[in-house]
């Protein structure tokens, strides 16, 4: 069972959740995945020790009013990495957390020992527009977001009857749309400065993707030197959450041997 | 009383869509129709204006068959020209929709100088749909909307040049051509459903207060709360300050009146308010307190609502002339309202303008103790 903490970060509460043994390996969830220990995580839990914290808004962690676009929360969580006196980690991101991840790669690559990106949004892919998640009822975002849909129900929200349940899940979209309604799931900045990044660099994809399609794994693969793609054929845009063990096999292959190495 | 003659001008149809907002497909849209409902529409309102209405009210909506008036000053702009004695109220344009907000202190300067001073300008935030048809983020709609208003305000009152630097608007010289006829200022109107957050601003900035298509009982509450804030600010409000939007029909007398409204106001509320639920609510366009209140006293979607629950609810009014007369009663004896906008939705253009001559003829000369007061001196500035 992981552990629960709470923390400050220059101001900003944090909760987290942690287990495992070895090496630090930072988790930075997607829209949906606050709080929520899954499968993957444990597998990751067996060889590397992992911080799972929750956006400010998301899963009922208090709101911060200060951030206001992606790179603010890029900046917490390398703030976070000082706070847990990490000097260098494996980062690991999911969707939202995918994008947080790559701006962090981008500012400070040298905080990383590897990055693995699960089908990230953050930036502009011609010929793709990510459809619009805002304007989807709870039918249609499962359907759009996952490939087996039961597998949805990990991500279940809790008793919606519960007025405290919904202000919850409110307030985790308004942070969600603080900074990725328009431009909506990217930053117009950060393709170009993908390039940057010199920390080893996996990128894992649904092959049955519906947010972003393997047409983006393609552009993000373009982007940073040297990245390795790794798809999942039962997947949409959760691998993590669709075939646990494959991707956190593929995650803990990547990272593991680049521990040795540095 | 003051009576305003308020449209939507819709685009009536059915569909089986689960939105008449934002994705219901505009290939529905016939501009050949559109053609034939805009000009009917206009000639409405001048109809209004010589039957002895005192305001034409437009107003701003976006993507959907509800309302196709997307900019309401276009239309102010045919009315300054085409009418002479009557206000012209636009309630309102939606401040924060807009990336440029200084053009709303420029065009409604526009319209006050050509139509003589006749102008008053609503300032509303937009209902959610709108950010889904704008991409304007939603979190920032209530913090742009006071920006936006005191930018206008300011560029409206105070000699330019001068700088203005938000955190949303920006601008090195806000120096409009040219300046509002009306001084200060034209009257600012708040068109809301009670938020109280914006009983409060209105309160305090002495913004008339515009309750739209609201449950008579909540009406009086929030009439309540607001005389109550303007007296926190030292004032009592005058009775121009405090405004109600209802449709009325009247017929010969009150089950013709109700079979009318039964169709009109219900396409309103069935057809022409349908969406589902994350349109009408956006993320961040409510603070979470003002979610949380919404969810503690759970009202119902317009969908939702019966004909019954409009008609005894007080959503809208219908009845013969006597009856009309008696539920207007209360809106000017009760709830002490100064102001009625409303519609008279009869189905065609033919019999909505019977129906107005109705009204005319038959209510209207019952309210009039206050006809020879100008509603508009001294309010809202």
């Amino acid at each position: 069972m992981p552990s629960q903490h709470r923390l400050i970060v220059r101001e900003t509460p944090v909760e987290l959740l942690s287990d495992g043994t070895g090496p630090a390996l930072l988790f930075l969830h997607g829209a949906g995945g606050a709080g929520r220990w899954l499968p993957f995580h444990a597998e990751l839990a067996r060889r590397f020790t992992v911080y799972l914290p929750k956006h400010p808004g998301h899963g009922g962690a208090p709101a911060a009013e200060w951030i206001e676009h992606i790179s603010d929360l890029a900046f917490h969580y390398l703030d976070l990495l000082d706070e847990l006196k990490l000097d260098r980690v494996h980062l690991v991101g999911s969707s939202l957390g995918g994008w947080i991840a790559a701006e962090m790669a981008t500012m400070a690559s040298h905080r990383l020992k590897s990055l693995a990106l699960i089908a990230p949004v953050g930036i502009k892919v011609d010929g793709w527009i990510y459809p619009f998640l805002f304007a989807m009822e709870l039918p249609q975002l499962v359907a759009t977001v996952f490939h087996d849909q039961a597998k949805a129900l990990a991500l279940a929200p809790g008793d919606l009857t519960n007025i405290d349940t919904l202000a919850e899940l409110y307030r985790e979209r308004a942070a969600l749309a603080r900074v990725s309604w328009n431009p909506y799931l990217y930053n117009p900045l950060l393709r170009r400065r993908l390039g940057r990044i010199t920390a080893p660099t996996l990128l894992c994809w649904g092959e049955r993707d519906r947010v972003a399609p393997l047409l983006c794994a393609e552009a993000w693969a373009k982007e940073i030197p040297g990245a390795q793609l790794r798809t999942f054929a039962a997947s949409g845009h959760l691998p993590h959450l669709e075939e646990p063990e494959a991707v956190a096999a593929a995650v803990a292959d990547f990272c593991g041997p680049r521990e040795v190495a540095r | 009383m003051k009576f305003y003659y308020f449209h939507l001008m819709p685009y009536p149809m059915e569909h089986d869509e689960p939105s008449s907002w934002v994705t219901l497909s505009n290939r529905r849209y016939d501009p050949e129709i559109g053609h034939a409902l805009y000009n009917q529409y206009l000639d409405q309102f001048e109809h209004a204006e010589r039957l002895g209405w005192d305001g034409l009210c437009v107003n701003e909506h976006h993507q959907n068959c509800y309302g196709t008036m997307p900019s309401p000053n276009l239309m102010a702009a045919m009315l300054a020209r085409r009418t002479t004695r009557a206000k012209i109220a636009i309630l309102g344009n939606g401040l924060p929709l807009r990336e440029n907000p200084l053009r709303i202190a420029e065009e409604i300067a526009m319209l006050d100088v050509v139509s003589g001073g006749r102008i008053i300008s609503g300032f509303v935030r937009g209902i959610g749909p709108e950010y889904f048809s704008t991409v304007v983020n939603p979190t920032h709609s209530r913090e742009r909307f006071y920006e936006a208003a005191e930018l206008i305000v300011r560029a409206w009152t105070e000699p330019g040049p001068f700088a203005f630097d938000g955190r949303f608007y920006r601008y090195p010289f806000v120096n409009p051509w040219p300046r509002p006829l009306q001084k200060p200022h034209p009257p600012i109107w708040c068109p809301s459903q009670g938020s109280s957050e914006t009983v409060e601003w209105a309160a305090r900035r002495r913004f008339p207060y515009l309750m739209v298509f609201t449950p008579i009982k909540r009406i009086a509450q929030i009439y309540g709360e607001y005389r109550e804030a303007c007296e926190r600010y030292g004032y009592q409000a005058s009775r121009y300050q405090l405004t109600v939007n209802l449709p009325i029909v009247v017929a010969e007398n009150d089950e013709k009146a109700r079979t009318i409204a039964r169709q009109t106001a219900l396409w309103v509320y069935h057809t022409g308010l349908r969406m589902p639920l994350t349109f009408w609510v956006p993320p961040g366009y409510l603070t979470e307190s003002a979610f949380r209140r919404s969810l503690a006293v759970p009202r119902k979607l317009p969908t939702e609502l019966s004909f019954e629950d409009l008609e005894e609810g007080g959503y809208i009014i219908c009845g013969s002339p006597a009856t009309v007369r008696d539920k207007l009663r209360v809106f000017s004896d009760e709830l002490r309202a100064g102001i009625v906008c409303s519609g008279l939705p009869a189905g065609s253009h033919e019999a909505t303008l019977d129906m107005m001559e109705m009204f005319a003829r038959e209510v209207m000369p019952h309210f009039r103790e206050d006809a020879a007061v100008d509603e508009t001196a001294g309010i809202g500035r």
